[in-house]
């Protein structure tokens, strides 16, 4: 009986479906199962094979949103009914997202806002064009672990750079976590401009950001930025 | 032709009177659900065939243009600043694309290049424009901008983009950008000039995401010129519009200019789903385009947000159908784009050009711009050879058969497609060419020559 719940959770995860993710754990918790597995067993698994589907282009940045939708719902019934240290590891931390000043390029940034919410991340999203100030505004009253900055162009750097500086003027740098990404950013702008963190693509801004959380460094103390899925090759003569 | 300026009141009116929607609740509940309502209402679903990624389906094309005119009925533009979405009816729609040009001149003098209308496997010449926006340091630009300008093949010039004004940091949305524009056609004449090609044709502005640059750069004294050269309108993807843009369009107009590009982009992967809903996207946001900035070339080509490019196969077949939708179903300009990853000194770039190029070419597309060098990501990562590649085959296949730009697909595609995501740099201009002498090195030479080669035994003849 209990894995029929967790089936149906999960299966809601995929299905984007909120109505009936919180109906689900509703029932479960009122059969007494344990809310823990309600999170390990129903919404993760659910989530993981969406992932995949999403990798192998099954489906696409739509089901994610809305799955991520599902869980959040799920996880509000949920978080109430477990103890301190079990809420603690059911958000895997907060981070602010965003699209740097001067750059209306969204799509990078809302696929890592969809991929970090199905990986248990508490996402609040900064929008695009989003001047230094605002985004680090966004972080100080949410009370966000990371943040993640992106941009698709070139003539944007400047103000990822400016991010770094602005928390280290301002005395703040080590509350937040700093990563970046977006197309023509690289590991070397990453290690220039005092970032903790590059990740290629949405997964890896997932994997970043679970390291990130799970580790004992302070923000701005890496002696050098973690770097996930660069590409390290130049072929030539191909 | 002029801009006619009741039409952009009309569509400055609707950004204040149209429906209001949140962002998310406008990505998904109008954007994505219309897109997959129009797939299934046309029978489209499953209809991307990655075994030949050039559609050669007369009739397939067709249905993708009735689905993306319904979808820009039922999506319209969303303009950021007002939350407001931008409509127009069935004969709105109609009316807009029925006043675009089919053809139009641009430039002075013997350097003058006809922009015109072109079919599938149409033998009328395209039009290739060089470089795009990509990032370049203020000694590179010179040196490398008259290179291009010196290529018989290139007609037009739209990039690079510069990385610092006068040794400051150019940061977008900052007045710097403002400086910018100006800055850059100053360098861009200079270097039309060195290349004894004056009254060469240019896009404005390459270094300016913003209105900024086009405000300081557009129809000033010295600047770009309204009558001889395109303003660059590149709304936000995926339905999304904004003042930014809207700002270039009436600065067009209070300037004199007369063409416009208006162009965007639609993410395979994101809010128009797979290659079908993406197809129609490209459709629907192309004739919007054309309805609401009165783009004399218009054009969205997909990009496949698994790797940032369109070689692949899923987004080939969705360049050209929705290309052959447009350039079979109107009489406008198409514009479009082949986004290549591989960077230059790479055989890998010139095999995505010449599979993209071809597919652009027998799809009716009248003007390409590109390359797409390093996918855009490094700074001076771009060289004048495969630029002069990429006109050559262009212009190569103007005229050649879907069937056949489908088999050079199906016989180059394999050559890359594993190194799609892994994306090889290859090297900086300064590193394959000599900045002195303005000449490939050996090696990348070589490597030009033979896929040169490769093309020409694929069919293609090359003058």
């Amino acid at each position: 009986m209990t894995k029929q719940y967790f089936k149906r959770l999960s299966d809601a995860m995929i299905t984007g479906d909120e109505e009936e993710a919180e109906a689900c754990v509703n029932d479960a918790i009122g059969a007494g199962v344990d809310p823990i597995m309600l999170i390990n067993k129903g919404i993760q698994p659910g989530m993981d094979e969406l992932g995949e589907k999403f990798e192998t282009g099954e489906v696409f940045l739509v089901e994610l949103i809305l799955a991520g939708d599902a869980a959040k719902i799920a996880l509000n019934v949920i978080l109430p009914h477990l103890s301190d240290e079990d809420s603690r590891s059911a958000i895997k931390g907060t981070v602010v997202t965003a699209t740097m000043f001067g750059d209306n390029h969204d799509i990078g940034k809302n696929l890592v806002s969809a991929m970090l919410s199905t990986y248990g991340f508490n996402v609040v999203d900064a929008g695009i064009s989003a001047p230094v100030r605002e985004i680090i505004e966004k972080a100080e009253s949410v009370g966000a672990d990371i943040i993640a900055a992106s941009t698709l162009i070139t003539t944007s750097f400047p103000y990822q750079r400016q991010i770094i500086r602005f928390l280290n003027d301002s005395g703040l740098r080590e509350k937040y976590f700093v990563i970046v990404g977006g197309g023509p950013v690289t590991p070397a702008w990453t290690e220039e401009i005092g970032a903790d963190g590059y990740g290629r693509d949405a997964n890896d801004a997932v994997t970043l950001c679970q390291h990130l959380m799970e580790g004992d460094s302070l923000p701005g103390s890496l002696s050098e930025p973690v770097i996930i899925g660069a590409l390290g090759k130049q072929l030539i003569g191909r | 032709m002029t801009i006619d300026r009741d039409r952009i009141l009309e569509v400055l009116d609707k950004t204040h009177s149209g429906p209001v929607y949140k962002e998310r609740d406008y990505n998904i509940e109008v954007v994505s659900k219309n897109l997959k309502n129009a797939v299934t209402k046309y029978g489209l679903e499953k209809t991307a065939d990655r075994a030949n990624p050039v559609n050669m389906d007369d009739d397939l094309a067709d249905r993708y243009y009735q689905a993306g005119f319904e979808a820009a009925i039922n999506i319209g533009l969303m303009c950021r600043d007002t939350s407001r979405v931008i409509t127009f009816n069935r004969e709105e729609l109609q009316a807009g694309i029925d006043a675009a040009p089919k053809e139009f001149w641009l430039g002075d003098g013997n350097q003058r290049v006809l922009y015109q209308h072109r079919k599938p496997e149409d033998n009328k010449l395209p039009v290739w424009t060089v470089p795009l926006s990509i990032a370049v340091t203020e000694d590179v630009f010179l040196p490398l901008v008259e290179s291009l300008a010196r290529i018989p093949q290139v007609d037009a010039l739209e990039g690079p983009s510069l990385e610092t004004v006068w040794g400051h940091p150019l940061r977008s949305g900052s007045p710097y950008e403002h400086l910018a524009g100006r800055y850059q056609a100053d360098l861009m004449r200079e270097a039309i000039k060195r290349a004894g090609r004056e009254g060469m044709p240019m896009d404005a502005v390459g270094s300016s995401t913003t209105h900024y640059g086009v405000l300081g750069g557009y129809g000033v004294p010295g600047g770009y010129h309204p009558k001889h050269d395109l303003i660059l309108i590149l709304s936000i993807a995926d339905f999304w519009t904004s003042y930014e843009s809207l700002f270039k369009l009436t600065h067009a107009s209070v300037t004199g200019g007369k063409y416009i590009s208006a162009s965007s982009w639609v993410m395979l992967g994101g809010y128009a789903g797979g290659p079908e809903g993406t197809a129609v996207a490209s459709v629907a946001y192309t004739l919007l385009m054309i309805a609401a900035f009165q783009g004399s070339r218009t054009g969205v080509p997909p990009f496949d947000i698994k790797y940032m490019g369109n070689c692949g196969r899923r987004a080939q077949w969705a360049l050209g159908i929705a290309n052959q939708a447009v350039s079979r179903n109107t009489e406008i300009v198409v514009h479009s784009i082949n986004n290549q990853v591989a960077g230059p000194a790479t055989k890998m770039l010139l095999y995505e050009t010449l599979v993209g190029m071809t597919n652009l070419a027998a799809s009716g597309v009248s003007n390409v711009v590109g390359t797409r060098s390093a996918g855009g990501r490094r700074t001076n990562y771009l060289s004048p050879l495969e630029h002069q590649f990429g006109g050559e085959v262009y212009k190569a296949a103007a005229g050649i058969s879907r069937e056949h730009a489908n088999s050079i697909a199906n016989t180059f595609i394999p050559k890359y497609e594993d190194m799609l995501v892994e994306q090889p740099d290859g090297q900086s201009f300064q590193e394959c060419y000599n900045v002195e002498t303005l000449e490939p090195t050996a090696e990348w030479q070589q490597m030009y020559d033979e896929v040169r080669d490769e093309a020409i035994q694929a069919g293609l003849n090359f003058p």
